[in-house]
């Protein structure tokens, strides 16, 4: 069965009153939301608080999804979107105050398993400069506009196709593929940048 | 820029075509018009390789795991929206019956108390307490082992509080009795045994010297004896003269010249 259909179903059953099938769509999408909520927000703490609102806003409207208009995955990314924005907007002041250059420690926890886990292949010195690289990487992420920002995560990070960006973001195909290559482009001048005056 | 048509491609088309590039997506002869665009314009050559360089560093991010306890929150979150949106909160109150009303009111009062009691210091003075009561039960031969179902009905209750007050009443009864039976023995003692002759005399003469003794009551040193006792020998010694001084002729023997 495919992935949409088993979304679908899930959501019949959901709608229908059976909390195993709710259970089982929050263990299916909590990893990815978080994981979007996590590089646009910057924090762990901002990305738990966000995808815990996303579901609840999920579940208040799980009715009004149409399995006709689109898949479950670009409804749910949609209303994470659109939370995001809002918290954007919200914390736009806090943001502005942000550096590059500020200590990256708050992400240690937020690490893949896979990270926190030593790999014995690698040195200390080594995974210390790949933990610095991503750590900057995802500094630099949150350095750029809102609207370049979703567009690159979406493709990027969560391997969306440009026509399901498009209809999340409600722009045409063409800007959704500007906005991603204008989005990478400053993204690595940012990070010249940074690596130059580290130099 | 979209104005710009270098090697058989226009600057806006290649903006467009960038992302398909990227992906590896572009082919034949539209990849070498591409490609060639790419090396002949100043703007279009540098935004490639920006897009490009900025594709590798966001692959370097990989998937973060989310908190362990993000999906148990989220289902309790919306757990209770569950209980309010499909039951309704008027139907659900009618179908609580009382003994869950109880326990719901139980635990709304036990709680804030329970919360309390979890508390690490009052955790330990309930430690202090119960220790201090087993030893105090242990002490007075209390065994909660020996306890039985039996043992705390009203009937042995009452029971027990007389043969308790009874033991007590007899353990003071018998303190008495060794009392009494110790003081007749020192009476006794007292009657068979003849009186000895102190030597009452002497006694007084030392309670006379002690009693001289402890006279200075002032609290103050005894006074220093300041006699000069070096200077004795040139003292005159005045001599009793006797009524009838014996006479003593003195003869004196001049030489005349």
């Amino acid at each position: 069965m495919e992935d949409a259909q088993v979304a679908a179903m899930l959501v019949r059953r959901c709608i229908a009153g059976d909390a195993s099938a709710w259970e089982e769509i929050v263990q299916r999408y909590h990893r990815r939301i978080y994981n979007i909520c996590y590089r646009f927000a910057g924090s762990g703490d901002d990305a738990q608080d966000l995808t815990q609102e996303v579901f609840i806003k999920m579940y208040r409207t799980l009715q009004s999804y149409d399995v006709e208009r689109g898949a479950f995955m670009t409804w749910v990314t949609t209303i994470t979107r659109n939370l995001l924005v809002d918290h954007f907007r919200k914390s736009k002041q806090d943001r502005m105050t942000d550096s590059l250059d500020t200590p990256v420690s708050e992400h240690e926890d937020a690490m893949p398993l896979s990270e926190q886990i030593h790999d014995g292949a690698q040195t200390p010195d080594a995974r210390a400069q790949s933990r610095e690289v991503k750590e900057t990487v995802h500094k630099a992420l949150q350095k750029l506009s809102p609207d370049l920002r979703e567009a690159v995560i979406l493709r990027d990070l969560q391997d969306m196709d440009y026509k399901e960006i498009a209809t999340v973001l409600k722009v045409p195909e063409g800007t959704v593929k500007s906005r991603i290559n204008r989005g990478r482009a400053e993204l690595a001048r940012l990070l010249q940048r940074t690596y130059k005056q580290v130099m | 820029m979209a104005a710009d048509h270098k090697n058989g491609m226009q600057c806006s088309e290649f903006d467009a075509l960038l992302s398909e590039a990227l992906d590896q997506r572009l082919t034949g002869e539209q990849l070498e018009h591409f490609q060639a665009h790419a090396r002949g314009c100043p703007t279009c050559g540098p935004l490639l390789a920006e897009a490009d360089a900025g594709l590798r560093w966001l692959h370097e991010l990989v998937e973060v795991d989310p908190p362990v306890n993000l999906v148990d929150n989220i289902l309790a979150a919306t757990t209770g929206l569950d209980t309010a949106r499909l039951h309704g909160t008027a139907a659900a109150q009618t179908q609580i019956s009382w003994f869950e009303r109880m326990q719901a009111w139980a635990s709304a009062v036990a709680s804030p108390i329970l919360g309390v009691a979890k508390q690490p210091r009052f955790a330990m003075s309930f430690g202090m307490a119960f220790f201090s009561l087993s030893i105090t039960m242990s002490m007075a031969g209390v065994k909660l082992g020996d306890l039985r179902h039996a043992d705390l009905r009203p009937s042995a209750i009452k029971r027990d509080y007389y043969e308790t007050s009874g033991r007590l009443v007899k353990y003071y009864e018998n303190i008495r009795f060794v009392y009494e039976l110790e003081s007749r023995m020192r009476e006794f003692k007292r009657a068979t045994m003849p009186a000895e002759p102190a030597p009452q005399e002497q006694e007084r003469e030392e309670d006379k010297d002690k009693h001289r003794r402890n006279d200075n009551t002032s609290g103050q040193p005894e006074p220093k004896q300041d006699r000069n006792y070096s200077q004795q020998g040139s003292q005159v010694i005045l001599a009793s003269v006797n009524h009838d001084p014996p006479v003593v002729i003195l003869a004196t023997h001049r030489r005349f010249s």
